[in-house]
This record gives C-alpha cells, sequence and structure tokens, in this order.
C-alpha cells in the first residue's frame, strides 16, 4: 500500500501508454518510464510499484515480448517489443480513448 | 466475445506456462529491478526508503499476477481452516456430526417427501386423474360411465387373496380385479403383452389374467415366453395376457395380478351387493376437477333410486373428487408431516449449535485476528477466511449427512407401510443431494457471517495491549445466550412429543387384549373357495387337520378359525338382529364374524360371561347357534339378557340363537377394539359358519396351543397342513405373540425415530449450553480472578455461574413447554390413552431437560470456582 506518486494517472490508460511508448520501438522498463516523464513534460510520472505490474500485465495478455539484450551501458536489459496484437490493441485502446476524451470535452464545454 | 474469449484463454494458458517457470521469472524480475534502480540512482543519487520500499512492492504484485491468485488463496485459506480442525478435534467432530445428523436426516426426509407427495404418479396427465370417494356395487360402474359428462370412470378393487396353483407349490398371491378400461385410463401400459380387451369383464370371456413384474421374476423366473400360458387363480383357469412395468403398483405395491372385474347383471348378488369397490377416473379435456366434483353427488342420487333394495338415504352422502396423488398418500401424509417437521428442528437445533459454537470460537481467536490485521491482513480477508472455515465445515458435515441420509431413509421407509404405491422406488437421488449439498452451504454461510463479523470488529491496540478479553461486544453475547434459550425449547418440544409417544405405547403395550396368545402358534391355510362349495369338504378337510394337531407330540390344545385377533384380517358381516328391524335410515349392522371350532374360545382364554361355550355337539346338523360379544350384547339388548335371542347373517332365512356371551376381544387394532361402523362381534361353529355370499369360510388359521414354550411342533403343524392337500397353500408358522407384537411395529418403529430425535437434539442442546458457559468463564475470568481475591467463595462461584446458566435454560424451557401445548395436538392421532398436554409428561420433560442443563453448567462452573486469582492477576 504505497503511496501513489502524483500525479495519478488515470486509471487503466497506463496500458495504453506503455504501448504507445513500445511502438516506436523496442525499450527496457526504466526507459519507457523515463519516455513517458519527457514527453509529458514531467507531468506523467510511472512509479516502479505500477510499472512493473503493468508490463507483467501486458506480457500475459500477450500484448508485447520481452527478450535479454545489452543496454546503453553495457549491462543485461530487458527489452519490450509490441507484438502483433498489441498493435491491433493499441489501436482499438486509442480509438475508445479518444471517444471517452472527447464526450469529457463535450460535457465540460456545454452552454 | 469471441476476441475476449480468446485472450482470457490465452491468459490462462500463460499463467499456467508462467506458474512452470517461477523460479526463472523471480530471478529475472529481480535483475530487471535491480538494473532499474542503478539507472535511477545514477540520474537521482541517494535513494529514500519510500522509494525502496517500492521496488518491494512492485516485485511482489509482479508475482501475483503470475499466480491463480484467488485460487492459491482459497487453498491456503483451507489449508490453514484443516489445521484449525485438527488442532481442536473435539470442536471439529462436535460440530461436524450436528450437521451430518441434521443434514442426513433432512435429506432422506425430503426424498421421501418429494417421491411420495410431490413427484407426480408415474402415469400419463397424472394431474387429470382423480379418486371418487366411497366405494360402489358394480352396477355402479356402468351407470356413472353412461352418465357422467365430465369424465372417464374404471373400478379398481383394492386387491384380495388368490390360490396360485399348477405351478408348483401353491402359494397366495394378491390379485385386484379391474374393470377392463382400468388402465387406459390410468394412462399406463403394460410392459410385454396386451392390456384388457373391451369385452374381457363379461362372464366367459374374463379367463385372463396380466401379472406384475415382481411375481413374473419370482414365480416366473423373468420368462417372456409365460405370455400365453394359462394358470389357475382360485381354481379357475386363466391366459396369461400381459406383463406389468416394475414401476406400476396400483391400487397397492402388495397387488401381484390383474384380473378383468366380471360385470354380470344376471349375478345379482356380485353385481349389486358382495363387495364394493373404489373408482378412480380421468378427467376429461377440458373439464376440471371442481366441475367433476359437482356433477357426482346428483349422479348418487340418480343411481341410488335404482337399487333393487332399499339403500341408506345418506349412502354415500359425502362422496367427492379428490386428486389420485392425494388419496393414495393419504394415510401417511400426516405422519410424513410431522417426521419432516421434527427433523426440520432437529437441523434448526444444530444449526444454532454450530453457530454458537463458532461464535464463542470466533472469540477465544480475537488476540490470533488482531495480530493478523496488525501485521497488514485486510478486513475482507479475515473475514474470507473465516467464512472458508465455516464453509468447509458445513460441507464436511453434509457429505457425511449424505451417507447418514442413506442410512436414515431405509429406516424411515420401514416405517411406513410397504403396500404405498412408489415407496420401493425412493432412494436418494441427484437433485436431492444437490438441495442437500446447497443447505449445507447456506448454513455455512449463516453460521460464518455472524461470528465473522463479530471477529473482525476487533479494536486492535485493545486485544493486543492486554491479550484478555474483557471487551467483547454484548450483542454477540446476548446472541449466543438467545440461540441456546431457542434451542432448549426446541429439544423441549421435540422430547415431550417424544415422551407423549413413548407413553403411548406403553399403556398400548399395556392394554389386555382381552385374549392371552402366549404358546399359541398359528398358521393360514388356505383352499379354493371353489373346494368349499359342498360344505361337507370343507368341515371335513378341517376336523382331519384338527384331528392330526391333536395328534402331534407337544400339542396340548388345537382350534380352527376364520380370523385370529390382530392379523389384518376384516371378516365383517352384514346381519338382522331380532328386535331391530332395519329401515331406509337404519341399514343392516355390521358385526365382525367368527367362523371358529369348539374350543376355540377356551384355547384364548377369552372369557365366558353367561350362557355356554360352543361344543361339539353345535354341529352341521343341528340347531345354528352363536355367540356374541359383550359390546355386542350392550349395544342390542342394553341392560337386558341376550341369551335366548336371534341374530342371523342378512342374506339367510334362518334364525340363530345366541347361547353364551363372552368377553370383548381387540380384534382389529390395539388402540381401537373394533372399527368405528363395527359394534361388536360373533361366533358361529365353524361346521354352521356362512360369509356374505352364503358360502362357508374358506381360508382358516389353523392354531395349537404347545404344552411347553417352545417352537417345537411348527414344523409338524405346516407339514400336516401340506399334507392335506397339495393344492391347498399353506403359508408359514407365526407364534400368536407375534401377531400382536407385529400390530404395533409400525407404532414402535416411529416411536423409535423420535427417540433418536429427540435424543439427538438432547445431546446438542447439552453441548450447546456446555458451550456457552464455558464461553462465559473463559470471557470472565478475570472478573472472577478479582471475586476470589476479595474473598468471594468457591460456592458463591459456583452458584453464580450455575445461575447464569440455568437462566438461559429456563427462558428456553417456559418457551418449549408454550410452543408444545400449541403444537402437540397435531399429534394427537397417533397418541393413545394420553392427553395431547398430559401435564405429568411436561412436568417429566421438563424435569429431565433442567436436569441436563444443570450437568451441562456444572463442569464449566466447578473449572471457574477452581480459577487461582493470584496467577490470573499477577500476569495481567
Amino acid at each position: 500500500m504505497g503511496k501513489p506518486e502524483a500525479p495519478e494517472i488515470l486509471p487503466g490508460t497506463l496500458d495504453l501508454l506503455i504501448l504507445r511508448a513500445l511502438a516506436a520501438g523496442q525499450m527496457h522498463g526504466y526507459g519507457i518510464a523515463q519516455r513517458l516523464r519527457q514527453v509529458s513534460e514531467d507531468v506523467l510520472q510511472v512509479g516502479e510499484s505500477s510499472l512493473y505490474p503493468a508490463l507483467q500485465r501486458l506480457l500475459l495478455n500477450g500484448w508485447v515480448k520481452a527478450a535479454w539484450g545489452a543496454s546503453e551501458n553495457n549491462r543485461r536489459a530487458r527489452y519490450y517489443t509490441l507484438t502483433a496484437a498489441g498493435r491491433k490493441q493499441l489501436a482499438s485502446e486509442r480509438a475508445e480513448f479518444a471517444r471517452v476524451v472527447g464526450a469529457i470535452e463535450k460535457v465540460l464545454n456545454m452552454a | 466475445m469471441n476476441p475476449h474469449l480468446h485472450t482470457w484463454l490465452s491468459r490462462a494458458w500463460r499463467r499456467i506456462v508462467f506458474r512452470w517457470r517461477r523460479a526463472q521469472l523471480d530471478h529475472e524480475l529481480a535483475e530487471e529491478l535491480e538494473f532499474h534502480l542503478a539507472l535511477k540512482q545514477q540520474a537521482a543519487g541517494e535513494l529514500s526508503h519510500i522509494q525502496m520500499g517500492n521496488m518491494t512492492i512492485a516485485a511482489e504484485e509482479c508475482r501475483d499476477m503470475w499466480s491463480f491468485l484467488r485460487l492459491e488463496r482459497l487453498l491456503q485459506d483451507l489449508r490453514y481452516a484443516a489445521r484449525m480442525f485438527r488442532r481442536t478435534p473435539g470442536f471439529t467432530a462436535i460440530a461436524v456430526l450436528s450437521l451430518a445428523v441434521g443434514i442426513g436426516g433432512n435429506a432422506a426426509m425430503f426424498t421421501l417427501v418429494n417421491t411420495l407427495l410431490v413427484r407426480p404418479l408415474p402415469y400419463r396427465a397424472p394431474d387429470r386423474l382423480i379418486r371418487i370417494t366411497g366405494i360402489f356395487p358394480r352396477a355402479a360402474v356402468p351407470f356413472i360411465q353412461q352418465q357422467t359428462r365430465t369424465m372417464d370412470v374404471a373400478a379398481v378393487s383394492p386387491g384380495s387373496e388368490y390360490n396360485l396353483t399348477g405351478e408348483g407349490e401353491a402359494i397366495r398371491i394378491v390379485g385386484s380385479a379391474i374393470s377392463v378400461n382400468a388402465f387406459a385410463v390410468l394412462g399406463a401400459a403394460v410392459a410385454r403383452g396386451r392390456g384388457f380387451e373391451p369385452g374381457e369383464g363379461s362372464p366367459g370371456r374374463d379367463g385372463v389374467v396380466i401379472l406384475s413384474n415382481s411375481l413374473w421374476r419370482t414365480k416366473f423366473g423373468g420368462d417372456p415366453s409365460v405370455i400365453g400360458r394359462v394358470i389357475a387363480l382360485n381354481g379357475m383357469h386363466r391366459e396369461i395376457v400381459g406383463i406389468m412395468p416394475p414401476t406400476f403398483s396400483y391400487p397397492s405395491a402388495q397387488v401381484q395380478a390383474w384380473v378383468p372385474m366380471r360385470f354380470d347383471p344376471s349375478n345379482f348378488l356380485e353385481y349389486w351387493a358382495g363387495e364394493f369397490v373404489p373408482l378412480v377416473a380421468r378427467l376429461r379435456a377440458g373439464t376440471t376437477v371442481a366441475e367433476a366434483q359437482r356433477e357426482i353427488q346428483p349422479l348418487i342420487d340418480e343411481f341410488r333410486k335404482t337399487f333393487p333394495y332399499p339403500m341408506a338415504r345418506d349412502w354415500n352422502r359425502d362422496s367427492s373428487a379428490i386428486p389420485l396423488q392425494r388419496d393414495l398418500t393419504g394415510d401417511i401424509r400426516g405422519k410424513l408431516i410431522i417426521l419432516l417437521c421434527s427433523v426440520g428442528l432437529v437441523l434448526l437445533i444444530a444449526c444454532a449449535n454450530v453457530a454458537s459454537l463458532l461464535l464463542s470460537r470466533a472469540t477465544t481467536r480475537r488476540k490470533e485476528i488482531a495480530l493478523r490485521v496488525a501485521l497488514g491482513a485486510r478486513r475482507l480477508r479475515i473475514v474470507r477466511q473465516l467464512l472458508t472455515e465455516s464453509v468447509l465445515l458445513a460441507l464436511v458435515g453434509g457429505g457425511l449427512g449424505i451417507l447418514f441420509g442413506m442410512g436414515a431413509l431405509s429406516i424411515f421407509k420401514s416405517l411406513l407401510p410397504s403396500s404405498t404405491p412408489g415407496l420401493a422406488q425412493a432412494s436418494i437421488d441427484w437433485p436431492i443431494a444437490a438441495a442437500v449439498a446447497g443447505l449445507a452451504l447456506v448454513t455455512g454461510l449463516v453460521f460464518g457471517i455472524a461470528p465473522a463479523l463479530s471477529a473482525s470488529q476487533i479494536d486492535l491496540a485493545q486485544s493486543i495491549r492486554t491479550g484478555s478479553q474483557r471487551s467483547s461486544g454484548a450483542f454477540w453475547t446476548r446472541l449466543r445466550g438467545g440461540l441456546i434459550g431457542a434451542e432448549v425449547a426446541l429439544t423441549v418440544v421435540l422430547v415431550v412429543s417424544a415422551g407423549l409417544l413413548i407413553k403411548s405405547l406403553y399403556t398400548l403395550s399395556d392394554v389386555h387384549p382381552g385374549f392371552q396368545p402366549k404358546q399359541i402358534l398359528s398358521v393360514r391355510v388356505s383352499p379354493n373357495a371353489s373346494f368349499c362349495i359342498q360344505r361337507p369338504a370343507c368341515v371335513a378337510l378341517y376336523d382331519r387337520l384338527l384331528e392330526g394337531a391333536r395328534g402331534v407330540s407337544g400339542v396340548a390344545e388345537a382350534a380352527i378359525a376364520n380370523t385370529v385377533p390382530l392379523d389384518a384380517e376384516q371378516p365383517d358381516l352384514p346381519v338382522d338382529v331380532e328386535g331391530h328391524p332395519k329401515s331406509v335410515d337404519h341399514p343392516a349392522p355390521m358385526l365382525w364374524s367368527g367362523a371358529v371350532s369348539p374350543g376355540y374360545i377356551h384355547m384364548l382364554r377369552i372369557p365366558l360371561l353367561a350362557g355356554r361355550d360352543l361344543t361339539t355337539a353345535d354341529g352341521a346338523k343341528s340347531a345354528a347357534v352363536l355367540l356374541v360379544s359383550a359390546s355386542t350384547a350392550k349395544h342390542f339388548w342394553p341392560g337386558g339378557n341376550p341369551i335366548g335371542k336371534h341374530i342371523k347373517s342378512a342374506g339367510e332365512q334362518q334364525w340363530r340363537t345366541v347361547v353364551g356371551v363372552v368377553g370383548d376381544v381387540r380384534q382389529y387394532s390395539l388402540s381401537k377394539g373394533m372399527p368405528d361402523w363395527i359394534p361388536g362381534a360373533i361366533y358361529m361353529p365353524y361346521a354352521q359358519a356362512v360369509r356374505e355370499d352364503g358360502q362357508i369360510p374358506a381360508a382358516m388359521t389353523l392354531l395349537v396351543k404347545a404344552r411347553a414354550n417352545t417352537d417345537g411342533p411348527a414344523r409338524e403343524i405346516r407339514t400336516l397342513a401340506q399334507d392335506q392337500d397339495p393344492n391347498v397353500p399353506v403359508g408359514q408358522v407365526q407364534p400368536l405373540e407375534e401377531v400382536v407384537a407385529g400390530s404395533i411395529a409400525n407404532f414402535r418403529a416411529t416411536i423409535r425415530v423420535f427417540i433418536s430425535f429427540a435424543a439427538a437434539a438432547i445431546l446438542l442442546a447439552a453441548i450447546g449450553i456446555y458451550g456457552l458457559v464455558s464461553y462465559w468463564v473463559t470471557q470472565r475470568t478475570y472478573e472472577i480472578g478479582l471475586r476470589v481475591a476479595i474473598g468471594a467463595t468457591r460456592n458463591r462461584i459456583v452458584s453464580m455461574i450455575l445461575a447464569q446458566g440455568l437462566r438461559v435454560a429456563l427462558y428456553g424451557i417456559v418457551a418449549g413447554v408454550i410452543v408444545s401445548l400449541a403444537v402437540t395436538r397435531f399429534l394427537a392421532s397417533m397418541l393413545y390413552g394420553v392427553g395431547a398436554t398430559d401435564p405429568l409428561t411436561f412436568a417429566a420433560v421438563t424435569a429431565l431437560v433442567l436436569g441436563v442443563a444443570i450437568a451441562a453448567t456444572a463442569l464449566p462452573a466447578w473449572r471457574a470456582s477452581r480459577i487461582d486469582p493470584i496467577k490470573l492477576l499477577r500476569v495481567d
């Protein structure tokens, strides 16, 4: 029961973000966290206590694959790649997310 | 749906794979996290403890992800529960056994009720079948068949004995005469051969018979070629045309053969008088039971006018139509419902007991639970653990219960008349097993919830700090008290019922039956009625038999009689009594008619009250005489002298003279000497005796009185009877005392079941009270110690605890007595010689339950008085 790291990511969106990050190419866990942080300009800080379980979940669902490789500093690191199923999942989750965000937008902007 | 299923399946598959490679995965994860940490450290310098802790949580959650978490937790809970149960074998045994007894009894009773009262009859559209209550002469059958617009009517006689000869040893079977349309009306088909055809009810064409499956198997070895074979029934040749399936058991399971009922208007006696028969009917399409009911009385009115002799105005006035299933279960319905209620009470008691046991255990485990909460166990997890324990308990109890139930079912089955249709087929079936499993589960959840709630409401700091159990929810304590009180109340109801029945049985066994059965052996000899058309042949047969029997060594006396008391035969005879003319409103009275050899009255030690006994001089050619019983004399000639008065069978011309009065004998049942419609008995000398149809009774019972109390002459007597004529079936030799005991065997067995219910209840209640009081003592150890420390004597402590236990018991007893007063009247039909609110029984039961309560309270009270205050106060 660790403290959630501020700011909280919308539930369910972490998987989507990881999938999107991996769409650019293979990456290790730390890399994913760094990338999300950079792109979001430090708004999204993913803690390891949610990152690694999420990665395990994606592995279980068959949406990503993992393989050991050499890292930049020449250490053994686990690299994750998107699978075909993961790509499909990304597309459908993106569309769903856009739909929900659009809907929320409409509600917020109502007269 | 499909892609979801696919994802789900592949996830499950990967989980299984992950499970295999667990060690490797663990290792890889550790390395990955370490790598992450290293990079992070590089970026941010030293890491805080919280950040390190996050790593542990991450690893843990990942591991959870790999496993079948819920299943593993369940297994863990089960393992834990099993360990708990092993550690407290006494508690576990009591809980499981009380559940098993409760659930087993209920499974058996539910099976019986389902089979006999709920499950439809195995015929086509059984809900359209009705029984027209009352009995009718054969002439009524064609009359009603022609007049009715609502139903198809058939006659099915209840079954009488037939001699089956010419197939090895002559045997006596039960056959039922039915109108040829009966199987069609019932919607039952033969398994082999054919049913009866129209026209086979007329004389000359009725030489056919249909066998039951059991007779076909036992007597004919299940040989299919018997169809077409001719057998002799009561000397009449009949061709076997069909065999019924084993499931068919109408009108009763004892019927082994069906023959066509003859409808012959030229045979006046058989057609209009003779044996009256019950009618069954199938409602025609579109009609209702109510319409049939409305039609019946007008039909009976019309039919009464066609009688060739005057018929009572109120004849069959209460005839109506009832569903056939209700008719079949009429006699046992009440008994079944009473048994079902009492076994339900036992289950309730068992449940209350187990709930209270679990409740007290939850309390003693407060410390353990508090510790687990402190170590981070979530409340939900603990509640689930406790629920797992109670469900496991209930399931084990339920499983054992099904085994118990199978045993109980065979006992319950023996309590019901074996002729009950469908009884033989009753066996615990899967729907019942499922219902029992459900019952066990629900009971488990119900027990589980209260203790689980009570246990999870724990003030952490309080419990751990002191370890004492001083602070506990008063509500739960009161709930336990209430449970035990209710349990005691239910126990009182059961024990009172058992007590009333035991007292009935005691009174009944003490009843003087009006005769002395000691040392008398009886054997039934039953020649065909056709053999006795020539009266002298039959008289000679029995004279020979009597003479032979007197010659057997060890025999002191011998006699014959058409029935022996309490053997379930009913030889009633309509009579004319001198000075009592019959009219439309007073039809011929019925009397129990004995046909006996001289010496019978003396052999049974039936007291001769006035006049003389029958003698050998009262032969076929001498003046017709008879004896009357005391109640016959009182009924017809109250205060007067019956000797010299006259009685005759309603069918004959010549009067018979009363020459003696003998004592009353309980012929029909020990509880009721005679059926309601029979005011008394007469005894005719065999050589002069008549039945309703004017014939001499053919089937007789040979009685011998042995010199010593042995079975010595039994075999010789049977051989002697068999030697007279190979075509005459001879029954088994039975001591008369067995006949008497057999007449109340059902009652005795019912009582045995009640006693076991009551014993189970009282045992459970004792355990319940004991548990409750022990719990109090444990809870109040500190307080008691303090009291002792400041000078309370041991006696004071004991009486304090005793008073507390007995208060609950007393509340329960008072409630139980009130409930019993209200409900025991439903037992009235089973009681004999004791009122449903018999004060003596109530007092005895109250004393018994109170005594048990005192005993159950005394042990924990004594233990409380041994509490050593020094030890106690030092620890706290």
